[in-house]
């Protein structure tokens, strides 16, 4: 595996020991979600799958099978038609609204393709509004949201406005936003399809050393070479899981 | 989230559009703005015009004797019916204190030996207790019977040196008959006396009606009736020479006459009418009853009243169902302005819901606008924990902000108006304080209502839709 090299930065850890605990992060059971169109669309199709804590997944599968679904549903932003979704421990369709948006706000982060990024707000700003929706103060937001900036790089950058950012600095204040709330998880769905190649090693580099302090990574990629960077790939297709490739240098080779 | 941070963040999205959210207040602002300027015009004008009744000014009934048909407020139609034998009679009636008449004087200038003033009205023949001793500064009331006059400070101030108590002055009538007088009192005040004169500030002369209204009436008495250039609109110049005839016939003129009472009460200043050369007829008199309490006030009406309306009085014989006398307190008089002033205040007040009203669409509008462009943002909040009640939050308080905003701005531009249309008309300023409270409640209340549904809207949004909506 190419990453094991960046994997194993001690410092990289945003709470050490808080996530290492061993057993699934992410657990599918025959999970199926069914869009209702005249005629029905199985987005997913029976899918079943853990993810194991620190674990690094990639989903790779043709454009229309359902990777973007299966991630709302473990980004606890949608809930299966059938089967169960459980994560961190609690089954997603069991909850209410709020509690689902609580474990949402504090167990998962999202990186998206399109950034994502409040245009009103500066990088520092974008990378504090999660702890904004958690109550915690004006001041610790701040430290927290400097010190993450500053972990990916953009230090100086923390007054701009997302229009005044290139992209992979988006891409990365994205990053740090997703992380500022210490989630169990973290999902991305193309985080890097806009970005060029070296701008893509810098984000995919993030990554590694996220997942090299113990977060849950599980990233959605067209891309071969993004795929190859993590320990295993899962491929779907027509909302099945058509296989699953288990990559060398596994869990273990990451501990 | 905190309200303080739901007011940073949509503080600083109406800031982000600042002419969208100048525009979208202006409703609120309009409609704040009307009422909060005639409530300052109002109460302004209240005070100037109804706190100048003094407590004494309280135990006076002034009477005229008018069609009961003629609706044009108090003292419109009213004919010269009081003889002074009336008045003399009613002020020995027991329930009454005194009862003299009132009548506005036709003159020419005013000399004070060295200089001549122009003064064309607001010298005022009246009883002597018109003049009540707590508002004079200097001196003391005229006597009736004597050649003496009392002053205002306007009038007094007219000269290049102040009139002063004990000065002599030479009065013009419009007859050009010139009249002489002792000054022996300077009031305090150059607003009316009661609300016959009204209560602007304008140079005033106070004279007794004996001599100075009973040679002036006896001379008109003569023949010649004057044509009235100050007086227009008076509607009785060319009345008839006899009293009889000239009721019907006045009434029908003043039939015509501005429902202003004001207006109304000044347009006692009718031409007076006189059957023989040395009695002189009244169209306005006051009666002083005993004391200020409304017992008093009934009984010297009450007396009064049967006294003018029986066979006994001069009066009586023209009163009828033609004429009918009234006597009213000046807080009764003022209650018909009150009533027209609080009229036109509920007609603005509802001028302002319709425009609130059409304000708070305004921002409805907007921010459905706003929830729809931002529908990416409400998806990304979501995504990453924001509650519903977070968005609600969000969206409602910028539709209070726009509201109170608009409030205060409007109380801000109201207080303008009105203090600049009191100014002008030369009022008193008063502070309606309580309306600024009101403003602020309404304010927010425009912003809630208006603000509920979009903010509504935006809470429900799903997530998923939203981060896919472009
Ligand atoms: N809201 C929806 N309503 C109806 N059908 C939907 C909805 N969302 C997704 N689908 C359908 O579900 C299927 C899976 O969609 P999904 O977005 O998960 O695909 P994807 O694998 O992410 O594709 P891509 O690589 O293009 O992003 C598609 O066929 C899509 O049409
Ligand atoms: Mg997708």
């Amino acid at each position: 595996m190419s990453n094991t090299g960046t994997d194993s930065n001690p410092e990289a850890d945003p709470s050490p020991g808080t996530h290492s605990n061993a057993g699934t992060a992410v657990s599918l059971e025959n999970v199926r979600k069914t869009y209702q169109l005249g005629e029905p669309v199985h987005a997913l199709d029976g899918v079943s799958l853990d993810v194991p804590r620190g674990s690094y997944t990639a989903i790779m599968g043709p454009s229309g099978s359902g990777k973007s679904t299966l991630m709302n549903l473990v980004g606890c932003l949608d809930t299966p038609t059938e089967g169960t979704v459980v994560v961190d421990g609690q089954d997603v369709s069991a909850l209410s609204g709020r509690e689902r948006t609580s474990l949402r706000g504090t167990e998962v982060g999202f990186v998206f393709q399109t950034f994502n990024l409040m245009p009103r707000l500066n990088a520092l700003e974008n990378v504090a509004l999660p702890q904004l929706f958690q109550g915690i103060s004006r001041s610790d937001r701040r430290d927290r949201a400097r010190e993450l900036l500053e972990r990916v790089g953009l230090g100086d950058r923390t007054d701009h406005l997302p229009n005044e950012l290139s992209g992979g600095q988006r891409q990365r204040v994205a990053l740090a936003r997703a992380l500022v709330n210490d989630p169990a998880i973290v999902l991305a769905d193309e985080p890097s399809g806009n970005l060029d190649t070296e701008t893509e090693a810098q984000v995919l580099d993030l990554f590694a050393e996220f997942h090299g302090g113990g977060t849950t990574m599980i990233v959605v990629t067209h891309e071969r070479h993004v795929a190859e960077r993590a320990e295993r790939i899962v491929h779907l297709l027509d909302g099945e899981i058509e296989r699953i490739e288990e990559l060398e240098g596994g869990p273990e080779g990451d501990e | 989230m905190g309200p303080l941070e739901s007011l940073r963040l949509s503080w600083r999205s109406i800031a982000g559009h600042k002419l969208r959210s100048g525009l979208t207040m202006l409703g609120v602002i309009i409609g704040i703005a009307a009422v909060i300027a005639f409530v300052t015009l109002g109460a302004s004008l209240q005070a100037g015009v109804i706190g100048d009744i003094s407590p004494d000014d309280q135990r006076n009934l002034y009477g005229w004797a008018a069609d009961p048909d003629v609706e044009a407020g108090p003292g419109a139609g009213a004919q010269p019916v009081f003889s002074q034998n009336d008045l003399d009679a009613v002020g020995d009636l027991e329930d009454v204190e005194a009862a003299y008449g009132y009548a506005p004087l036709q003159t020419q200038t005013i000399s004070d030996g060295n200089e001549t003033v122009p003064q064309g009205d607001g010298v005022v023949a009246s009883g002597s207790s018109y003049i009540r001793a707590d508002t004079l500064e200097a001196g003391e009331q005229f006597e009736s019977g004597e050649e003496q006059a009392v002053l205002n400070p306007a009038a007094a101030g007219q000269f290049e040196e102040d009139v002063e108590v004990g000065d002599e002055l030479t009065i013009t009538l419009l007859t050009g008959q010139q009249v002489e007088t002792e000054v022996v009192g300077i009031t305090d005040t150059s607003e009316g006396l009661s609300p016959f004169e009204g209560f602007e500030n304008s140079p005033r002369v106070y004279v007794p009606t004996e001599p100075y209204y009973t040679e002036q009436a006896a001379e008109m008495g003569g023949g010649q009736q004057e044509g009235d250039g100050e007086q227009t609109g008076d509607g009785q110049q060319d009345g008839e020479q006899t009293g009889d005839e000239q009721q019907a016939d006045g009434d029908q003129q003043n039939g015509g006459e501005g429902d202003d009472p004001q207006t109304a009460a000044l347009a006692m200043q009718d031409e007076p009418e006189a059957e023989g050369a040395d009695d002189a007829w009244f169209t306005a008199i006051i009666v002083e009853a005993e004391s200020t309490d409304e017992e008093a006030i009934e009984d010297a009406r009450d007396a009064a009243t049967a006294y003018l309306e029986s066979d006994e009085s001069d009066a009586g014989e023209f009163l009828g169902d033609d004429l009918v006398v009234s006597l009213e307190t000046s807080t009764e008089l003022l209650q018909q302005l009150q009533d027209i002033l609080s009229l036109l205040q509920n007609f603005i007040v509802g001028i302002a819901a319709i425009s609130l009203l059409v304000g708070s669409i305004g921002i409805a509008n907007i921010m459905l606008v706003s929830v729809t462009e931002r529908t990416r943002e409400i998806g990304i909040m979501k995504a990453v924990g924001a509650q519903n009640r977070d968005v609600l939050g969000l969206f409602l308080m910028e539709s209070v902000i726009l509201g109170l905003v608009g409030a205060v701005l409007g109380t801000a531009l109201g207080f303008a108006a009105g203090y600049l249309g009191a100014w002008y008309i030369g009022l008193p300023l008063v502070y309606p304080l309580e309306y600024v409270v009101l403003a602020v409640v309404v304010g927010i209340l425009v912003g809630v209502v208006s603000g509920l549904y979009p903010a509504w809207r935006a809470a429900r949004t799903d997530p998923i839709d939203a981060l896919r909506y472009e």
